[in-house]
């Protein structure tokens, strides 16, 4: 399964995109949650707050279809 | 100043259809943290006249602060940020009541900080007291209007279950936080207007744009997205305090 994931902020930098600026194109096994497919490419969850599709809010538990575009937003705790 | 002098001084916003100086004027604001955020909220809040800011902060300007916290200048550095602020603030509008808390937001304080107010302004630094901030809102069912930054990037929303979800909702406390976060100084002042404008809205009665959902600012590639923040049913928080 090909799904297209996108980072907002600093984030970019640890997903390492490949098919643009900003995001990379993971082939990953189907069924699998976002937590486990993060970790198959390295990122700690700890980097990721929340993600989102189609301009709804997604957590780690999400389990993606083929060709899920999935953005991933870091923390952000300053004031 | 008399009642002419105070018309005067709102009779730009009076104008907009349906402003009901008068509702602003009766409300109390909580403004938790007056770093960059807390600074834009609340030289707005006290422009729109509102009738009571209670502000809460522990700290003192450092240099570092002044590229964002537009609250102080120079000669505050050193001085407690409630002190300044409070100066600053009634200098700007003195129709305003101000409360100047020098006080740390921890479980034990939360509870006396937040009672009696319409609406809480997150100016925070940190997960940690967000967390206990968004709590309290629950407990309390007062309004919760988060914010905060990273570099170029900006979050806000508007949480007041179990009409919405809540922070706990969108993300959990044990996220990567870096020590000292960088923050470019428009940011804090772009989301902490958002911030202001969602509390007056509430204040006035006008359904929040951010209820249940999430601004995500981002001022590297100026976009503003607004995405929905769904009640999740696995939340460790705000099932608690439903009904």
């Amino acid at each position: 399964m090909i799904i297209y994931l996108k980072a907002g902020g600093e984030l970019r930098a640890k997903l390492q995109p490949d098919v643009d600026y900003c995001t990379r194109r993971v082939e990953a096994e189907a069924g699998l949650s976002l937590r486990d497919i993060l970790a198959g490419i390295g990122i700690n969850p700890a980097f990721v707050a929340f993600a989102l599709k189609d301009g709804d809010v997604k957590r780690l538990d999400y389990v993606p279809s083929e060709g899920d575009v999935i953005t991933l937003q870091p923390p952000v705790s300053g004031g | 100043m008399d009642r002419e002098g105070e018309r005067e001084r709102y009779s730009r916003q009076i104008l907009i259809p349906d402003w009901n100086q008068e509702k602003l004027r009766r409300a109390t604001a909580l403004i938790v943290g007056l770093g960059g955020l807390g600074s834009a909220s609340a030289l707005y809040l006290a422009a729109a006249g509102i009738g009571r800011l209670r502000l809460c902060d522990c700290g003192r300007v450092e240099r570092s602060d002044l590229n964002r916290q537009v609250l102080y200048e120079e000669s505050s550095i050193g001085s407690l940020k409630v002190e300044e602020a409070g100066q600053r603030l009634a200098a700007l509008n003195p129709l305003v009541k101000l409360e100047k808390l020098n006080v740390f937001l921890d479980s034990h304080t939360v509870g006396e900080l937040i009672k009696g107010c319409q609406v809480i302004v997150d100016g925070l630094d940190n997960l940690e007291s967000r967390f206990i901030l968004n709590q309290e809102s629950l407990k309390k069912r007062i309004p919760y209007i988060y914010g905060a930054v990273h570099g170029w990037l900006g979050y806000a929303g508007f949480f007041h279950p179990p009409l919405t979800s809540c922070l706990a909702c969108l993300m959990r406390p044990n996220l990567s936080q870096p020590e000292p976060v960088p923050v470019f100084g428009a940011v804090p002042g772009i989301i902490g207007l958002v911030q202001a404008t969602e509390a007056i809205k509430w204040i006035q009665g006008i359904t929040p744009s951010l209820l249940g959902r999430l601004l995500i600012y981002d001022g590297r590639h100026l976009t503003f997205d607004l995405v929905n923040v769904d009640k999740n049913p696995a939340c460790p928080l705000c099932p608690k305090y439903k009904g």
